[in-house]
């Protein structure tokens, strides 16, 4: 995952000729990103205070599970699914809903079936349905290819959105859920921002270990050799499509996992986390750590959570306009990561 | 378990013309039911289908002409309608006027960039065995910096659009009158000198003209329809900018659509955020246009400006379908649709030809996008679902058919409209997404495939 075993050209050189400082930082890009971005974060941790930094990293977790699991499927089947944000919002709703015991008064008419079940029973039931649902969708999607999956993928977070807020019986639609429970194991209920944090990093250690041993196993092998030629790998007896159904399958419940450690960390949930942008931006932040590369990921997620509070530090800048600002810049990257790296700071793949 | 495959060729079919005659069964009922009541959706359904007929003409029209997906399309969409709203309206941003000097600056530099370009392209390739390259470099220049200063004082001043733009509309009705008039001279005198003709024809032309920019620069009720004509424009001249500026050098090494698809998507989600920057993201009204009572007809009630739409939709349907079929620059447009590189090798100037069908479609989209932001309201993310709904429109009609742009366009405005019906309004995205992928499944080549 590092590249610093590549060996650096000579500093000396550079002094001397200034073609060799640019090669020599083009040479190292990726060790380049590493250094930067961790530089990045460690100064933002030591300025900000560490309960800033909690907070941060449990943002950071999140994005990174989601952005792992997307990427088994855009890197190792070559689907760009924008739609990614849908089963994210399954696990997220079927944890809330679940686990939620708030009686709302005031709106009678908005109440929903209360269950109260804890956090650790609630979340498997997510993410197996989230799981269905991506068994139901994949076998729908699975005849789509390129720019074609990209439309049916964009349709599948629309219709996810719309269900989210339209089936008020269930969802209490932009009400939102409130009171969605923390995690508890035992008596130790993970309530405080630390422990959150240090559930958040064991979850997002699962997921990255998980996605590792697929890569490496031999079930990632032909995953990439489905990737880099599907015909051929069909030609030697692999049944295709069971294999992209599998890695769409786990990576769909990896994202729903996320989405129930989400709910549970803001305990309160509505459509609006939901939307359409936010998967855009899933996307771009995968492309921008790179294709088929775990570290990217991190890396991409890391960048991406650090934009957006390095934003609120440029000078005339209002506060209310960050979310936005980050949009334009990560906009900008993206057309000059297709235009100067196609497969994305550390990618080993090109869409 | 994986058997779909197989499945959907044999019983597939069956299942699609089943459930087609359910949806047609349903509504058939509906209509014996209430009478009145579906004659209130179908006219809903057709001004909706209207926007998104136009929609979808201008997106297939591009797509099967560079064969990837624009996102900036949505953009453009965004774009017409903010236009329109900077230019018109009279509320604040954040206390503020909502016209301020920077953005008209970054237009006014988009356009004087386009132009400098298209005079390059155009005049200046032509004169140059002539005359020094040096002077027409400058006078090219100083024609590009004269077009962007005078479109700068245009946006930025907007409330005496009229009176700025009654020289333009009087140059581009005199250009377009002495031209017709010249025609129809030439054809009728066939072998008389050249000379009288022309000046006859000049004389039409600049009386024509005049007369228009006199009419023009006295009504100051016609400001809201030339900030239409403006934004269209702007937008347009962005979609050039951009396809000149970038998408030339993409796909010099693009492997894949892909990486078009998700350059112009980071394209997209710039533009989106910068216009929730300046204008705000809450949704906003435009000002109100003509034609906003409506009228009483069958049992229903359709606005004027519904009916103005559909005019919009058909109009733009048959000059598009003109454009293409019967002048020259049609069938450039189809051979590099068919065949880019066979295009280029026969001496077509693909990339004058690709910028002339951004432009075209960025004025359909922006077109579309203030159309419904007149009926409904505007909003930054507006763009992106109004480009999807083009997109499935022309995927339900067929890509690269414009007849099919245009049945798709009005098919899925109907069927959103009579499917929620009994559902709640809401509904009706879902309900065009599940039509995307049904018939993407089914008719991956939709209604009226392309001959």
């Amino acid at each position: 995952m590092f590249t610093g075993s590549r060996r650096l050209p000579g500093l000396k050189r550079s002094v001397r000729d200034p073609g060799a400082f640019i090669r020599l930082a083009r040479s190292n890009l990726e060790l380049w990103a590493n250094l930067v971005i961790i530089a990045w974060a460690v100064t933002f941790a030591i300025l900000q205070g560490t309960g800033f930094a909690i907070t941060l990293g449990t943002v950071f977790a999140i994005w990174a599970i989601l952005a792992v699991s997307l990427n088994l499927v855009v890197g190792f089947t070559g689907l760009l699914s924008v739609g990614h944000i849908g089963f994210f919002g399954i696990g997220a709703y079927t944890v809330a809903v679940l686990t939620s015991n708030a009686s709302y008064e005031q709106l009678r008419t908005e109440a929903i079936p209360t269950f109260g079940w804890p956090f650790f029973a609630a979340l498997p039931v997510g993410v197996v349905l989230a799981g269905l649902t991506a068994v139901a969708v994949g076998v729908v999607f699975n005849r789509f290819r390129d720019d074609i999956f990209v439309l049916v993928s964009f349709g599948f977070a629309i219709i996810c959105f719309n269900v989210f807020l339209n089936a008020r019986a269930v969802t209490r639609g932009a009400f939102g859920i409130h009171e969605v429970a923390k995690p508890q194991i035992g008596g130790w209920v993970f309530d405080d921002e630390l422990s959150f944090l240090a559930l958040a990093v064991v979850f997002l250690l699962v997921v990255v270990l998980l996605s590792w041993f697929i890569v490496t196993s031999s079930f990632g092998r032909v995953l990439t050799a489905i990737r880099e030629d599907e015909r051929a790998t069909e030609v030697f007896g692999y049944q295709v499509t069971h294999y992209k159904l599998t890695v769409w399958v786990l990576s769909a419940m990896m994202a729903a996992a996320a989405g129930g450690l989400f709910a549970s960390w803001t305990t309160f949930i509505d459509p609006n986390s939901f939307v359409l942008l936010e998967s855009i931006l899933l996307v771009s932040i995968v492309i921008l750590g790179g294709l088929a590369t775990i570290w990217g990921s991190l890396l991409g997620a890391m960048t991406f959570v650090l934009l957006e509070e390095g934003m609120r530090f440029v000078p005339g800048l209002p506060d209310q306009y960050v979310g936005q600002a980050r949009q334009v810049v990560l906009g900008v990257l993206l057309v000059l990561l297709m235009l100067f790296r196609p497969q994305g700071l550390l990618g080993r793949y090109r869409l | 378990m994986l058997r779909f495959a197989a499945y959907r060729e044999g019983q597939g079919r069956i299942l699609a013309a089943a459930l087609t005659t359910a949806a047609a069964a349903y509504v058939v009922w509906k209509i014996a039911e209430s009478p009145d009541q579906a004659v209130q959706f179908a006219f809903n359904g057709l001004s909706v289908g209207a926007v998104y007929a136009l929609l979808a003409l201008g997106f297939t029209l591009v797509y099967s002409t560079v064969w990837f997906f624009d996102l900036y399309y949505g953009a453009a969409a965004a774009m017409g309608a903010y236009g329109v709203f900077y230019l018109r309206t009279s509320e604040t941003v954040g206390g503020n006027h909502v016209n301020n000097p920077y953005v008209s600056a970054v237009f006014a530099l988009v356009v004087a960039g386009v132009i400098a370009w298209a005079l390059h392209e155009s005049l200046f390739r032509r004169l140059e065995r002539r005359s020094n390259p040096t002077t027409l470099r400058a006078a090219s220049g100083l024609l590009a910096a004269t077009a962007g200063i005078y479109t700068g004082f245009v946006l930025t001043n907007p409330d005496h659009l009229h009176m700025l733009l009654s020289p333009a509309a009087g140059v581009t009705v005199a250009v377009a009158v002495g031209g017709v008039v010249y025609g129809v001279l030439q054809r009728l005198f066939v072998g008389t000198a050249a000379a009288p003709l022309l000046i006859i024809s000049a004389i039409a032309g600049c009386v024509v003209g005049a007369y228009c920019g006199l009419l023009v620069a006295g009504a100051p009720g016609s400001r809201l329809y030339l900030s239409w004509i403006v934004s269209c424009l702007v937008a347009g001249a962005v979609g050039v900018a951009l396809y000149r500026g970038l998408y030339v050098y993409m796909r010099q090494r693009a492997r894949s659509p892909l990486i078009m698809l998700v350059a112009s998507l980071g394209v997209l989600l710039a533009i989106t955020a910068a216009t929730a920057i300046v204008f705000e993201s809450a949704p906003r009204p435009l000002p109100r246009a003509f034609g906003s009572d409506s009228w009483a007809l069958w049992g229903g009630n359709i606005k004027g400006f519904n009916v103005f739409t559909v005019g919009v939709a058909i109009a733009g349907f048959a000059g598009l379908l003109l454009l293409l079929k019967k002048t020259a620059l049609g069938r450039t447009i189809r051979a590099i649709g068919d065949d880019e590189e066979v295009a280029k090798v026969v001496g077509i100037n693909t990339t004058v030809v690709i910028a002339i069908v951004f432009f075209i479609g960025a004025v359909f989209a922006a077109a579309a996008g203030l159309l419904s932001g007149h009926d409904t309201a505007i909003q930054p993310r507006m763009g992106l679902l109004l480009m999807l709904k083009g997109w499935i429109a022309s995927v339900v009609g067929g890509i690269g058919n414009l007849y099919g742009a245009v049945v798709g366009g009005f098919a899925l405005g109907m069927v959103e409209q009579f499917g929620i019906w009994d559902l709640a309004g809401e509904w009706k995205d879902v309900i065009s997404f599940l039509i995307l992928i049904l018939f993407l499944s089914f008719w991956p080549r939709g209604l009226l495939p392309r001959g």
